[in-house]
């Protein structure tokens, strides 16, 4: 059994121990089951700030060292983040239509801020898609890499610097807004969703170096015609 | 429609996606190993 098929089956073990705590949790007096969302929607967005920070991690470090391990690791992180990065949105609009009596505010920062981070990392992978030479399109994805995390402090510090209808930080220094229950069921989907992160992750560059080997060692037709060069010239 | 059944799809659709992304991987892998 390969090590990310046993990673795998862990997460989905963990996920699955995770929604045990949500629907065990009991409901909330105003919210009802609405309540039981926290199980997923804070978890899929720490795991988007999560992944896209790693891919600023990836991303700086490829810059330095440019090598190929440090951009597959970028390009997979981004992919996961933008997954769980749509289930936050989509969760948050279901919550959002039962607890606000509206799915989507266009003038509330926080919601715009995170579709705008959404869309800069789709961004992200369509720029990856088109650029074949793996150098250019490493530098340069490193590049977008670095400068988009800036979104992620700006997501998840909107409910403080503007006023929106989002609600701001539930667990602050002087303590939760959140009862013991439901707290617990959102900490344990935390770590499951982490452990199935990791799981993905390896799986999504696994993937990556297959399809790395495949590759010919140059797949660039410009290689194949670059006209000779002056000095290359014998005279006849 | 009941609440529970809201918040069951919500779960349901979006374990669905996580899970359609890790067959999409595993499809993936399997074809650039073939």
């Amino acid at each position: 059994m390969t090590r990310a098929r046993v990673l795998m089956g862990l997460a989905f073990a963990a996920v699955g121990v995770g929604l045990w705590f949500a629907l065990t949790a009991p409901p909330d007096a105003l919210q009802g089951e609405y309540s039981r969302l926290l199980g997923i929607h804070p978890p899929s967005m720490w795991l988007a700030f999560l992944a896209f920070g790693v891919t600023a991690f990836g991303s700086i470090m490829w810059l330095v060292k440019k090598t190929d391990r440090w951009d597959r690791l970028a390009a997979a992180s981004v992919e996961v983040g933008v997954i769980f990065t749509a289930i936050g949105l989509f969760t948050g609009m279901v919550w959002g239509q039962a607890v606000w009596g509206t799915p989507w505010d266009w003038q509330d920062p926080r919601l715009m801020s995170t579709a705008v981070m959404f869309f800069v990392y789709l961004g992200y992978i369509a720029l990856r898609n088109a650029i074949d030479d793996p150098t250019v399109r490493a530098r340069r994805a490193a590049i977008l890499g670095v400068i988009a995390v800036v979104q992620v402090p700006l997501v998840y510090f909107s409910v403080n610097l503007f006023r929106t209808l989002h609600q701001t930080q539930s667990i602050r220094p002087d303590g939760s807004t959140i009862p013991d229950e439901m707290l617990l069921a959102m900490f344990v989907n935390m770590a499951a969703f982490t452990i199935l992160y990791i799981a993905l992750m390896v799986a999504r560059i696994d993937v990556a170096k297959s399809e790395s080997a495949l590759a010919p060692e140059s797949a660039l037709a410009g290689e194949a015609v670059r006209p000779p060069r002056l000095d290359e010239v014998e005279d006849v | 429609m009941s609440d529970t059944l809201v918040v069951a799809g919500t779960y349901l659709i979006s374990y669905g996606l996580i899970l359609g992304y890790a067959v999409y991987l595993h499809l993936r892998r399997r074809r650039a190993q073939r």
